[in-house]
């Protein structure tokens, strides 16, 4: 369990350091089952910080983002380091990020929150209502604590975990400067059983699951945004010359679209769930993620995301490498 | 150029029959003058002959044709002539593009019907690409008048000596100690029986003191950076602890040298010893002498004996110095000449002949030092001497062993080695010369007598009463334990005969091949060159370009590009030497124009495409975006080939080759995908 006291004394010592342009973590949402991120500048705001299960968003898509504005003439950049917390499934794209040299180590302080898992906002909608009030969540047990428009009610842990949490194997996380609390035990086991399950259907039943999907998207690119591993200066579903997609809504260019997004994400998936988490139609996209996370561990037993002294799967080239998918 | 209206010209060949035996043409050339932006279309039987060519140049110049889709043979064969014809007529020459329809079509397909269609859309989807393709323009870079050679055995000395001679600067890397390589360690050369230091050793001496020849032995290539024309290297010269200037190459130091004669020499393919200060060989060039740093008991130990080392007290000249430093040196050449040799194939691989297990099972090139005049023996092949190199037996039924280590895909070389039949045919003759009642037999697999003056050579060799057996031995092992019987048992079958023959022998000669040096990763490193299935280097084209590498301004000599004998090795050199007396001599040369470009608002500085150069080409350098500084990635367009690994790394799609982009390759997929 994490003491929000001793995470925020570590993230203000932190923010008072003068190498240090900024922290990302948590704060208390404005309403609902979700903590909303916050990005501090200063150690006053330490305060601000929280970890708990409704702490579900990955910060470390942050890092990426920050634009870079024109630096007025006479002055010099801000090159100083930005801090992150980071989940262990967060500390994955972390790690991922680093092995696709999008910063350096140097660049960036890694604080580790050891996490016991995060509640999923449509299975507690679901189970107790929506609100519009801030809902203050707490782990006991096997049990989930909410708050609720001020009122105290139950439900069991095992229904309420988000589905990455129930498979997940590094609560820990992978990278970290400092940890701001104990280890904790594993519980999950991934057998990618989700994939099994869908894989059951016959192709012209996948191909209506996915036709149906694909139609709702919005094309609001959510799961562009917020993917940690999206990061290009230009996104291919932008580029002009070619252009790749076209920009209309209809079932064909949004399936081009999401297919396009697994490729891109091929070994490169960390598996955060956000995409889905944020997505405003509900498309089950990690589905898609996971099935090429397995292809690629089964093909290449690469597995992205763990060790920061891989080489990213696309840009490397083993001779070994199995071929019968190509001929 | 590029402003106006694509007017493409496609010209289908026929290649003799070589494309119209298979493809419809006369279809081909209907489909394409339906194709739009087709303005001409026509079939000629050698679009490469003068004729075609010039059909090509007067459509440019009268229909005004400002594309030219050629479907003949592949690029790699005719697109630098269709080239020069654009160029010739007054248009670009990246104008033009190649439908493979030969290689990729007519050669591969026996349906007629069927490569005619696929023709047709090759064609289509060339005319796809002619309507997006771009201007690019040649840039042109003066070239260094210099070459720098690595290795100074024969093909070295040879390429060295002819560039030099040709009034030009160059500077001779060599790794050991002495040049002369691997021929200098040889006694006599097949056919001729000329004395290998007898030929070699004047070349040695020319190449040391050639005016305009710079000569860094016990040196090493350390860095190569730049491009054809401008190359720049970092040589390290390795400490030899001994002042070149002064030594004076007696020889008493090693005479005095707490460790004479103790160390195996290198050079005597261990069956001599050495001091720690030495001279690789007596006519070593040049003549100084040098520490061993790692055997010298005063380097490795810090001490040597009670009174010092005794090599500097016995040197009167003062040469021996231990603190002496290796030194860095950089050069600027403009032409590189790669001539690294080869590796004896290690006997040891082959544990079936017991090379580790026998002293009288020796490899061929132990042979040549064990008959050499110069060598520990002073040319009596004698074995089983003791540790002073005293006492030993003349063996009289002598064995060779053809192929050990060559044509055997058990360890890993399915190549001909090229020398090893003739030189176990002559080694087979120095030893009926020096043993005339001697019992020689030479086991063959085939034997491969193809040069000049080969044939009959092997002819006379069996005519002096060699047996030659056709049968590859599966084992050699000693008949008993008994130390003073040296007899040992070949195991073998005769393939004529089909006999199992177990013969005795006291002394077996293995017929090593050649292979690639052991260090060629780092060479391959350091030059950016790429290897053949074999291990040895590729040369950029087997039959019409066997001497240049894929890097321009690097060529080949000599065994590093594949087993050769001298003579073939001698003329690769100085082919190397002319191809890069072109470039020293023209003083210009052009560089490719389909190079990669960077995007560099969508490049993140990640590096990848600099990783997976294989050219070197491309750095990350900084860039101010409105004062941030950040680092992107900048390709040198006279290193770039246009070969896309980059392309294919980068994460973002920042980084592509022209003439290759995302726009130009994605309408000729579209065209190819698209069902007919």
């Amino acid at each position: 369990m994490v003491d929000e006291t001793i995470l925020r004394e570590k993230a203000r010592e932190v923010l008072a350091r003068d190498d240090v342009r900024r922290l990302i973590g948590w704060k208390r949402g404005t309403y609902g089952y979700e903590s909303a991120p916050a990005v501090l500048k200063d150690a006053s705001q330490a305060d601000e910080l929280i970890f708990d299960p409704t702490c579900v968003q990955n910060p470390a898509s942050f890092i990426t983002l920050e634009e870079k504005l024109p630096v007025p003439r006479g002055q010099d950049p801000d090159t100083r380091k930005v801090a992150v917390l980071v989940k262990g499934c967060d500390s994955r794209a972390v790690v991922q990020q680093l092995v696709e040299k999008a910063y350096t180590r140097d660049g960036v302080i890694v604080l580790g929150v050891p996490c016991t898992g995060v509640v999923d906002r449509r299975k507690a909608q679901k189970m107790f209502g929506d609100t519009s009030e801030p809902v203050m969540i707490k782990e006991e047990g096997d049990k989930f604590v909410f708050i609720i428009d001020g009122e105290t009610r139950e439900g069991p842990r095992a229904e309420l975990l988000a589905d990455k949490c129930v498979r997940c194997r590094f609560p820990n996380p992978l990278v970290y400067d400092e940890l701001v609390a104990d280890e904790v035990a594993v519980w999950g086991a991934d057998e990618f059983a989700d994939v099994d399950e869908f894989e059951k259907m016959s192709p012209p039943e996948k191909w209506k699951f996915w036709e149906e999907q694909f139609s709702k998207c919005i094309r609001c690119y959510s799961c562009r945004n917020v993917c940690p591993m999206c990061y290009c200066l230009e996104c291919v579903v932008t580029k002009q010359k070619p252009q790749w997609t076209r920009r209309s809504t209809d079932v064909s260019e949004n399936t081009a679209y999401h297919i396009q997004r697994a490729w891109h994400l091929s070994g490169r998936c960390i598996e955060c769930g956000e995409c889905e988490r944020v997505c405003p139609v509900d498309i089950p996209i990690t589905t898609l993620n996971r099935k090429m996370t397995r292809d690629v561990k089964e093909l290449f037993s690469y597995e992205p995301g763990v060790d920061v002294e891989a080489e990213p799967l696309l840009s490397c080239y083993n001779p070994q490498d199995p071929e019968e998918y190509i001929m | 150029m590029s402003s106006r209206r694509p007017k493409i010209g496609v010209y289908v060949c026929h290649c003799g029959i070589n494309i119209g035996s298979v493809v419809d043409v006369p279809a081909v050339v209907e489909y394409a003058s339906s194709l739009p932006g087709v303005a001409i279309a026509r079939e000629y039987t050698y679009m490469c002959s003068d004729p075609g060519q010039n059909l090509v140049k007067e459509d440019i110049k009268t229909s005004g044709l400002n594309r030219v889709i050629v479907a003949s043979c592949s690029p790699r064969m005719h697109e630098p002539t269709f080239r020069k014809t654009l160029k010739e007529a007054g248009l670009n020459p990246y104008f033009l593009e190649m439908a493979n329809i030969r290689e990729q079509c007519s050669w591969v397909h026996e349906d007629h019907a069927e490569a005619t269609e696929k023709a047709k859309k090759l064609v289509e989807a060339a005319v796809a690409k002619a309507l997006v393709l771009e201007a690019l323009e040649e840039k042109e870079v003066d070239v260094i008048p210099s070459c720098l050679v690595i290795g100074a055995g024969i093909a070295g000395i040879q390429a060295a000596l002819d560039i030099a001679d040709a009034g030009f600067k160059v500077y001779v890397v060599e790794k050991t100690p002495s040049v002369g390589g691997h021929m200098s360690q040889l006694d006599k050369t097949f056919p001729t029986l000329d004395c290998s230091a007898c030929i070699l050793t004047p070349k040695m001496v020319d190449v040391a003191n050639h005016p305009n020849i710079e000569l860094m032995t016990y040196s090493q290539v350390e860095a190569v950076e730049g491009y054809v024309g401008n190359f720049k290297a970092t040589i390290r010269k390795k400490a030899r602890y001994v002042d070149v200037s002064k030594c004076t190459g007696c020889g008493v130091c090693a005479e005095n040298c707490r460790l004479a004669g103790r160390i195996p020499s290198e050079f005597d393919e261990n069956i001599g010893m050495r001091s720690a200060i030495y001279l690789p060989f007596p006519q070593a060039v040049p003549a100084k002498y040098t520490i061993d740093p790692e055997r010298c008991l005063q380097l490795s130990k810090g001490k040597c004996g009670k009174e010092g080392p005794a090599c500097a007290e016995a040197c009167t000249a003062g040469a021996v110095n231990f603190e002496q430093e290796d030194e860095l040196v950089d050069i600027e050449c403009g032409t590189i000449i790669v001539a690294t040799g080869y590796d004896v194939f290690d006997a040891a691989r082959k544990p079936e002949y017991a090379w580790s297990d026998y002293a009288n099972v020796i490899t061929g090139l132990e042979f040549e030092r064990l008959v050499s005049a110069s060598g520990p023996t002073g040319g009596k092949p004698l074995l089983g001497r003791d540790k002073k190199g005293e006492g030993g037996y003349l063996p009289q039924k002598v064995a060779f062993i053809h192929c050990v280590g060559s044509r055997d895909k058990s360890v890993g070389n399915e190549y001909c080695s090229r020398v090893c039949c003739m030189y176990l045919a002559k080694q087979a003759h120095l030893i009926r010369d020096k043993l005339p009642e001697a019992d020689i037999t030479v086991y063959y697999m085939d034997v491969r007598a193809f040069g000049k003056g080969f044939e009959e050579f092997y002819d006379r060799v069996r005519r002096e009463g060699v047996r030659y057996v056709r049968g590859n031995p599966s084992e050699v092992f000693k008949k008993n334990a008994d130390p003073e019987d040296h007899t040992l048992i070949v195991k073998v079958e005769d393939t004529l005969t089909a006999q199992a023959l177990e013969a005795e022998h006291d002394m077996v000669v293995l017929g090593v091949g050649l292979e690639p040096r052991h260090d060629v990763r780092e060479i391959i490193d350091l030059f950016k060159l790429s290897q053949s299935t074999d291990g040895f280097f590729m040369e950029a084209h087997p039959k019409l370009r066997p001497v240049d590498t894929a890097s321009d301004g690097i060529f080949l000599a000599g065994c590093c590009q594949g087993p050769k004998d001298i003579p073939d090795t001698v003329a690769q050199a100085k082919g190397a030497a002319s191809s890069a007396l072109i470039l020293i001599a023209s003083g210009k040369v052009n560089v490719e124009a389909q190079v990669s470009f960077v995007t560099s608002s969508e490049c993140r500085g990640c590096g990848f495409c600099v990783e997976v150069c294989p050219f070197g080409a491309i750095e990350l350098v900084d860039e101010n975006r409105m004062g941030n500084i950040v680092k992107v990635a900048l390709v040198n367009e006279a290193l770039c080939k246009g070969c896309g690994s980059c392309a294919a790394a980068c994460l973002s799609g920042a980084i592509q080759p022209r003439s290759f982009k995302d726009e130009q390759i994605l309408p000729q997929i579209a065209v190819l995908g698209v069902r007919t």
